[in-house]
């Protein structure tokens, strides 16, 4: 009789265990970087000459894939293609998926970034997983820690980056992790595989900024072939506005310490 | 050689845009063509922003918890001293020009984009310096992603120097019962008569509807 309360016991140890375990391997939640806190210069004109400051955050390793986008449209019914308001998005929304729920695995393929998202639907579903969209400052800092001291190497890098930017091939994106272009703090892909969205990727500055060179000739205050590349970056983002859903724009979250923190206490009660 | 390439790869990247942009155009005819007939839009409402605010009475609330009257909406924040107090003051012109009647069914959300500072604690302070802490008044806080959500949900752009201090957009907001943009009250010191005009004719509506 005892034994059997036991085994009955176990039992029901085994499977609550399972019941807390399982979901997070099954959410393919993806791994998070931390990004100390530091400073770098942008090359917004506002700005010149003086480096702004970035608190540390954790950071998606990489860029939010097709499945686990699927994965919150499970769970999260509303941001479905059929059902989202267009106050939230376009038409184009996940405009390649075959259904609300099963991405062109074939087209867009299972490990690669989810794109044709707009900024709301990032927005929500860096939420659902507690976090948020990186700031656009915090972006551009984590993007710059490269480890390139060269300043040859750095010319290249940066030259090969702008070539990329004029011509993302929306239809043959890689699998996330697979551009090789890594951070020092171990942020892959920022560059190399799309765009990304930030949380504030219209600055103020955008309404005075014009899409032409001699605003892009303004931009490049700190005269190097990266600060090149980073304003046509920061000018083809300012363009953007909240609905779109290109083929080129993916995102992935950000996460402030504090929670991070209050996650690992979550774990240790466990 | 620089300039060409860089209007190729502008031009590429605005192409994709501009395929998007329209759609907006498209929509945005749509839009007014809804207001104009007094048809219901749901699909541009603001009350399918599902997320929790919350206000200076410690009261979680959702957008869509002010549904059936009209609501104005205005963001600013509290250590905004010039501009904002103006902001608040038109708020409370238009709500002031209100009959009676009206201004016990319309709701006004007077939202912080400052979630560092503006708890609701500080919030309710500053409802009673501006002797606003009345009933239909509601200065609201939340989660920063929530709060940019909003504010490009209503056009209100905002952005945080190195001071602490805001540039931001000036911008008072009419919803109707159902949550659409109504009006857009756009500056300072603007006249408020057409704003109250519509939100007398939207609150009548919502009268005769019950």
């Amino acid at each position: 009789m005892r034994s059997q309360t036991n085994i009955f016991a176990f039992t029901i140890i085994t499977f609550v265990m399972m019941m807390l375990f399982t979901p997070e391997k099954a959410s393919s939640q993806s791994v998070r970087v931390l990004v100390p806190a530091g400073s770098f210069h942008s090359v917004l004109p506002e700005v010149e000459g003086e480096p702004i400051q970035v608190d540390s955050f954790f950071m998606d390793e990489t860029a939010i894939t097709n499945e686990q986008y699927a994965e919150f449209l499970r769970e999260n019914p509303e941001w479905r293609r059929s059902n989202i308001p267009p106050i939230f998005t376009y038409d184009g929304y996940l405009k390649t998926w075959k259904s609300d729920l099963e991405p062109d695995y074939e087209e867009v393929g299972e490990n690669r970034p989810v794109t044709r998202v707009s900024w709301y639907a990032a927005n929500a579903y860096c939420s659902e997983q507690g976090g948020r969209l990186p700031t656009l400052n915090e972006w551009e800092y984590s993007a710059q820690l490269l480890g390139i001291e060269d300043e040859a190497e750095m010319n290249r890098f940066s030259s090969k980056l702008i070539s990329w930017y004029s011509g993302i091939d929306a239809n043959n994106l890689p699998e996330v992790g697979s551009t090789g272009i890594e951070t020092t703090t171990g942020v892959k892909d920022q560059f190399g595989l799309v765009m990304e969205w930030v949380a504030d990727f219209k600055p103020i500055i955008a309404d005075e900024i014009s899409l032409d060179c001699g605003t892009v000739g303004r931009m490049q205050t700190l005269n190097s072939v990266y600060s090149y590349a980073a304003s046509i970056r920061y000018i083809t983002r300012m363009s953007f506005n909240p609905k779109i859903t290109t083929g080129m724009v993916g995102f992935r979250c950000a996460y402030d310490e504090s929670d991070r923190s209050d996650q690992t206490k979550h774990e240790v009660t466990l | 050689m620089r300039s060409v390439f860089i209007y190729l790869i502008l031009f590429s990247v605005l192409g994709i845009v501009e395929v998007n942009g329209q759609d907006m155009h498209h929509q945005h005819d749509h839009k007014q063509e809804a207001l104009k007939a007094g048809e219901v839009q749901s699909g541009h409402s603001l009350y399918h922003l599902d997320n929790e605010f919350i206000t200076h009475r410690n009261e979680k609330v959702k957008l869509s918890d002010f549904a059936d009257e009209p609501v104005i909406v205005v963001m600013f924040y509290g250590n905004c001293t010039q501009v904002c107090p103006i902001l608040i003051q038109d708020s409370w012109r238009l709500y002031s020009s209100l009959s009676e009647s009206t201004k016990k069914t319309v709701n006004v959300l007077a939202v912080s984009f400052d979630t560092e500072n503006d708890s609701p604690e500080v919030l309710a302070e500053y409802a009673k310096d501006e002797q606003l802490d009345i009933s239909g008044w509601h200065f609201v806080t939340g989660k920063d992603t929530d709060i940019r959500m909003l504010a490009m949900m209503l056009g209100v752009k905002y952005q945080k120097d190195s001071n602490g201090d805001f540039a931001h957009s000036n911008l008072i907001t009419v919803l109707d019962a159902e949550g659409n943009v109504a009006k857009r009250v756009e500056g300072l010191n603007q006249p408020m008569d057409e704003a109250a005009w519509l939100i007398e004719s939207v609150s009548k509506n919502s009268d005769e509807t019950k």
